[in-house]
């Protein structure tokens, strides 16, 4: 019996240096692999790279629609310069297809993180920081949720589960199509991807993590790290209700006091005055 | 069961042959030229997007592929070693390789189309597809504006230089 195993994986071998060395097509094994392979990847896999930006996506396009995207190109090149410098200093540099960063056309300040790296931040919080360093915080913040996967992480672990279930059977059968179940699912997991950071908001913990981590990274950046703190002491100033950002990202005294206490003191230099005057000749 | 034995058995000259196929099959497995087809690509330190890159890879450059890592490719590119994605390679032809690279967990021979090589995982291009014919009013033309949305390098540095920022 063990003779025969043994010369069953020689053969197969040795028709895979024959063929390998001959250039053969192996459509039909890729096929036979392309069938097996989710199976033993339903074992269990987190979701991938392109599958965080495929869910992304789907979240951006019902974020625009409901809102309207503000498309003034001098404003959108700023956002996007800002959000690109404060991007390649925070611990996730580049996603699958890049950041893109988006005004949404709203009075309401609010930023949502898409995940795979869309961001949007509305014109209201645009409005509502003082200066670049302030938006380079909003953004830094927004980045971190991305580099963090809290978007991502709010899919549901049965959900995920039984789309890794579902791997094994439908798609495997139907290689290049996409099996209804799996349509399904995926607009499952949007609805939990939405409802975290359009409805709820995130977590505590999410909050001050992705807090802690925009001080990082405005400080390898070069802007002011107390930049956030400001914005924040601003925006608990303001009475804003349970709405918009006070409900997704809210300034409570926790908060706060947790990110006073993370946050480095030091000067404005001489350069934050050329950013503020830069911010300031942005029209809206 | 000595090795001399075996040899004086048909099927001992078969187990050598296999084993040589193996061992053979594993140096062959990833070993290949494949041209960079998309743009905005970088050699990564690490088989993921963290991290800062090691240097850009322009469309067109060929990379000498060492080993495959799932979606992840470690190459070398002038005189550099580092990882890139597979959406790098999309539509290109993947090295050749045969039956041994499968068997070593090296890259197979790559469809065509990107999409379709990415069949078989969960969210897909045909998953958004179905989701969209199922969700009309979602605005993906807005999407794929914003995804447009993207800063060169030369400007960037300028705004950088210019705000007495880090490079």
């Amino acid at each position: 019996m063990r003779r025969r195993i043994l010369l069953g994986v020689c053969l197969v071998a040795a028709l895979g240096l024959v063929g390998g060395c001959a250039g053969m097509d192996y459509t039909s094994v890729a096929n036979i692999a392309l069938k097996t392979a989710p199976k033993v990847a339903a074992a269990s896999r987190p979701i991938n790279d392109s599958e965080e930006y495929y869910v992304g996506r789907a979240v951006a396009a019902r974020i625009l629609s409901a809102n309207r995207l503000y498309t003034d190109p001098q404003l959108t090149l700023y956002v996007n310069e800002v959000g690109e410098t404060v991007a390649r200093k925070s611990p996730m540099p580049n996603t699958y297809k890049g950041y893109h960063f988006a005004v949404l056309d709203t009075s309401e300040p609010n930023a949502f993180a898409c995940p795979g790296g869309i961001i949007f931040v509305t014109k209201g919080l645009v409005l509502m920081c003082g200066n670049e360093d302030e938006l380079a915080a909003v953004l830094a913040h927004e980045v971190a949720h991305v580099a963090n996967k809290d978007g991502i992480n709010s899919i549901s672990k049965a959900r995920w589960t039984e789309v890794l279930t579902t791997l094994g059977t439908e798609t495997a059968k139907q290689y290049g199509g996409a099996g209804g179940q799996l349509v399904t699912l995926f607009e499952g997991s949007i609805d939990d991807v939405f409802k975290t950071i359009v409805v709820n908001g995130y977590s505590r913990g999410a909050e001050e993590a992705a807090d802690a981590q925009a001080v990082k990274t405005l400080q390898k950046a070069g802007y002011d790290p107390a930049a956030l703190e400001a914005l924040l002491t601003k925006m608990a100033s303001k009475s804003g209700g349970a709405t918009g950002i006070y409900k997704t990202h809210p300034p409570t005294a926790d908060r706060l006091a947790k990110l006073k206490s993370e946050t480095p003191k030091g000067t404005p230099g001489k350069m934050e005055e050329v950013r503020t005057k830069r911010f300031q000749s942005i029209k809206m | 069961m000595k090795i001399s034995a075996w040899l004086q058995k048909p099927w001992g000259w078969l187990v050598i042959l296999g084993l040589a196929a193996l061992l053979c099959g594993a140096a062959l497995a990833a070993a290949g030229t494949m041209k960079v087809t998309q743009s905005n690509q970088s050699l990564h330190a690490e088989p993921n997007f963290s991290g800062t890159p090691i240097a850009p890879v322009p469309p067109g450059a060929e990379v000498n592929v060492a080993t495959i890592s799932g979606d992840w490719y470690q190459v070398e590119y002038q005189g550099n070693t580092g990882w890139m994605h597979r959406q790098a390679f999309a539509q290109t032809q993947a090295p050749k390789v045969g039956l041994p690279g499968m068997l070593f967990g090296g890259g197979v021979k790559q469809t065509k189309s990107d999409e379709v090589a990415l069949a078989g995982k969960g969210f897909t291009p045909e998953v958004e597809a179905g989701y969209r014919q199922k969700n009309p009013n979602m605005n993906y033309a807005q999407v794929d504006r914003v995804e447009s949305y993207k800063v060169a390098p030369a400007q960037l540095q300028a705004f950088i230089k210019e705000g007495g920022l880090n490079p």
